[in-house]
């Protein structure tokens, strides 16, 4: 297992909270980097009352720094020293005012990987804007392709933090590779408004190309058809069908009782008549409950799957027998059923899966093991309120 | 400063077509990787998605293909015959990674299975995206950007909380954004697997499930069920309390302006004291309807009206802007139009300009990040042409 895990041996410094940071430092953790949450019960991180703590800092140690004192930043200084990465979320300039900006901390780790995310970057006109990424989904562009037609501006799920997450993961590794064979570390300015912007190539080159502002097309595809989700038995219930070629199509009206319709071979006369065959789904649909009418279609080859809550999420099977969701073990002796990492290596999963640390559990390793204090000194950091 | 980006030297092939395994492929072009893609003798698929320029189909002006393959060079050949199956694998041989979305089997039924692979190169790293992974009951089962959006219980949460839920079925987000996600976490998977045989390991094959990648933008929603939490409901007369997944009044929202919409979160009490302060401090705020949180999520519906009335007289940049003067959490609701005249993102010279043949000039928005010591080959190429570049590959 431990050969597996591709990060093992780096070491991670994360100064990072709330959500965006944790989230990119937790692939990384599962992926097996030794990840050194740091953070002070002087300003908690905001995300710590709450259960998707034990996500966003699954597999890491936690240990208390107060950054508002001198002794406090020198140590952080001393411990970057000893890391691979640093990653930090802060509004941009926080984290240099602070005295820890990536002049300070290469010149004590010259090949030091530092990633920095804030929510429009750390350069530009805007970059102090306050920023939340429920608003940054407006900002960008994102949210006026979601919706039905013609409707108000989405709401939005919680969609740009976790997306974030991974591609800072994404550029980490990447900074990773590059070092390995340069020996380069790297200072890394992420915007979070750009990694959503980035997401939209298509309808940005669409635009310019045609002129037509592209728009909200709700659960419909601007190619094919039909593609849409259909009333289910039961309350809340639906079923998501997407047809991309004529061989589903014709499995798609077999299964319905539809053969009258299989004449329609190409998106182009399928799209023509998109409103009549939204409803001979609908009406197979109407009396089977979405798991079943999964299980009918499927079988059949045509695209499909229920759309679930977050609770029949977690319940699925697919997630609890492939092991994506794993049981980890809490010291308590609670055991959640937790997520790990989407993909298998050579038909295992590369993925260290461990309970979420509380805030100073590992104070002693960092400050004892690591920077080699006495236990004396640890005692008088923790009166003055360094380690806190 | 390097100036070929952090992965010159690293060739992918990307076999894939649609949006996910060509996106994966096109984050590590533009991070400097030599990236071939390889396409079957009519074209990857996404060839002939429009909308077109004058409605007429070009499979050199899919914006959807223009945008997926930026930066990459291109070459054909047909998989089914066995001189396309040699070029193939003589191509794989010269390649660090190499990336795939076709249905599981695939590859191996043309003889270019991770095993045949592995066979030309003892290091080779094979990323497959599946929609399931080859693992579980749903092994080999069917689903794309629609399905896998819906499943994640992505799509549950996308419009907030509706009247009723039996006639406002749940909605995807636009933009094959499932499929990026895919595409994104097989580059994750795909520069993990390659640091772990930088610094001594092996090759592998990599399984993706986009379905787990999908789940994986719900992490924080899975950890809320495993810790004993109730589901959050669609069904508005049912939400007690403002959350960010569902974005209500208190917390913020989305504002009608004479130019478009605002979209404001002054959550905190300091910040909602400044938004009052940005409206002229109006006498209704010290009613006690609206002067606690609490108290502004019980009557949100006729709050709104009060802050819409102001706000439909003004523009929805100059609230934004004043807003954020006074440390308010608000931005401007941006079209796509929007985007490209916005000052910030020209400022960090975000869009990169690249030249098509067929399709011309155009502004492409470009990556999230700006690096220290080496500076991306965004401006290299755009889109190949089908085809474009077999006599410099298999010269």
């Amino acid at each position: 297992m431990t050969a597996l895990l591709p990060l093992s041996g780096v070491r991670v410094a994360d100064f990072s909270w709330i959500i965006a940071g944790p989230t990119a430092t937790r692939h990384l953790a599962l992926m097996g980097a030794e990840v050194i949450k740091v953070g002070s019960a002087r300003r908690p991180d905001p995300s710590s009352n709450g259960s998707a703590f034990h996500v966003y800092n699954q597999s890491k140690r936690y240990a208390a720094m107060n950054l508002s004192q001198p002794r406090g930043k020198a140590l952080a200084v001393e411990l970057a020293a000893l890391c691979d990465v640093v990653v930090e979320n802060y509004a941009a300039g926080v984290f240099e005012r602070l005295g820890l900006g990536y002049e300070t901390l290469s010149a004590a780790r010259p090949d030091l990987i530092m990633v920095a995310s804030s929510g429009t970057g750390h350069s530009g006109p805007d970059r102090d804007y306050v920023a939340y990424g429920s608003l940054l989904q407006h900002y960008t562009g994102w949210n006026s392709v979601s919706g039905f037609p013609g409707g108000e501006p989405i709401k939005g799920g919680l969609w740009a933090d976790p997306w974030v997450g991974m591609e800072l993961a994404m550029i980490t590794l990447a900074a990773l590779v590059n070092r390995a064979e340069t020996g380069a570390g790297q200072y890394v300015d992420f915007s979070m408004a750009e990694a959503l912007s980035a997401s939209l190539s298509q309808a940005l080159i669409e635009y310019q190309m045609t002129g037509a502002e592209p728009t909200p097309m709700g659960n419909r595809d601007m190619f094919a058809a039909p593609s849409g989700v259909y009333g289910c038995a039961g309350n809340d219930r639906w079923l998501a069908v997407e047809i991309r070629d004529n061989a589903q199509w014709r499995a798609l009206c077999e299964t319905i009782g539809r053969r009258d319709l299989a004449a329609l071979d190409s998106p182009a006369a399928r799209k023509a008549r998109e409103d009549d065959l939204d409803a001979a789904i609908s009406a197979w649909t109407a009396n089977r409950t979405d798991w079943g009418a999964f299980e009918t279609l499927q079988s059949a080859g045509v695209p499909c799957a229920p759309s679930l809550d977050m609770g029949r999420l977690h319940a699925e099977r697919q997630l609890n027998e492939g092991g994506y969701l794993t049981p980890v073990e809490y010291p308590d002796g609670r055991t959640p059923t937790l997520p790990t990492l989407p993909w298998r290596f050579d038909g295992a999963r590369p993925a260290a899966a461990r309970a979420a640390p509380q805030l100073g559990r590992d104070s002693d390793y960092v400050y004892r093991e690591l920077l080699g204090l006495s236990a004396d000194e640890v005692a008088e950091l923790t009166d003055a309120r360094v380690i806190y | 400063m390097r100036r070929d980006g952090l992965l010159s030297g690293v060739r992918v092939l990307d076999l894939g077509e649609g949006v996910s395994a060509p996106c994966a492929a096109r984050t590590l072009a533009w991070l400097g990787a030599d990236v071939i893609k390889v396409e079957p003798p009519g074209g990857d698929f996404s060839r002939a998605v429009g909308p077109f320029p004058g409605g007429v189909p070009d499979s050199e002006k899919s914006a959807l293909f223009l945008a997926m393959n930026a930066g990459k060079r291109g070459v054909s050949l047909d998989m089914d015959a066995a001189d396309g199956r040699r070029r193939l694998l003589d191509l794989a041989a010269s390649a660090h990674v190499v990336i795939d979305n076709h249905p599981l089997g695939w590859l191996d039924e043309r003889g270019a299975g991770y095993g045949d692979l592995a066979a030309r190169r003892e290091d080779a790293i094979l990323a497959q995206i599946t929609p399931f992974g080859d693992w579980g009951p749903y092994a080999g089962y069917s689903a794309g950007d629609l399905s896998l959006f819906h499943m994640s219980a992505n799509a549950h949460g996308m419009l907030g909380p509706v009247a009723d839920p039996d006639s406002e079925p749940p909605i995807r987000a636009g933009g094959s954004q499932a499929d990026q996600v895919a595409g994104m976490a097989a580059a994750t998977a795909a520069l993990a697997a390659l640091f772990r045989l930088r610094t001594g390991g092996r090759g592998c094959h990599i399984v993706l499930s986009a379905f787990e990648a999908m789940a994986t933008q719900a992490i924080a929603g899975l950890a809320n069920i495993a810790f004993g939490g109730e589901p959050p409901t669609r069904q508005a007369a049912d939400v007690k309390e403002a959350s960010i997944g569902g974005q209500v009044a208190a917390i913020g929202g989305v504002l009608p302006c004479a130019d478009g919409h605002v979209a404001i979160s002054p959550r905190e009490d300091a910040q909602w004291a400044r938004w009052l302060n940005l409206m002229g401090d109006p006498e209704w705020a010290t009613d006690p309807k609206y002067d606690t949180r609490a108290a502004r999520q019980r009557n949100a519906d006729s709050l709104w009206g009060l802050l819409a009335d102001w706000t439909r007289r003004r523009s929805k940049y100059e609230i934004a802007r004043e807003g954020q003067r006074r440390r308010v959490p608000c931005f401007p609701v941006n079209t796509i139009s929007d985007l490209l005249s916005d000052a910030h993102l020209s400022e960090r010279r975000f869009f990169v300009s690249l030249e098509h043949p067929s399709a011309g000039a155009l502004a492409y928005p470009g990556v999230a990040y700006r690096l220290s010591a080496a500076s991306l080959p965004l401006d290299r190429r755009p889109a190949p042409a089908l085809g474009q570049h077999n006599d410099e590959v298999f010269a």
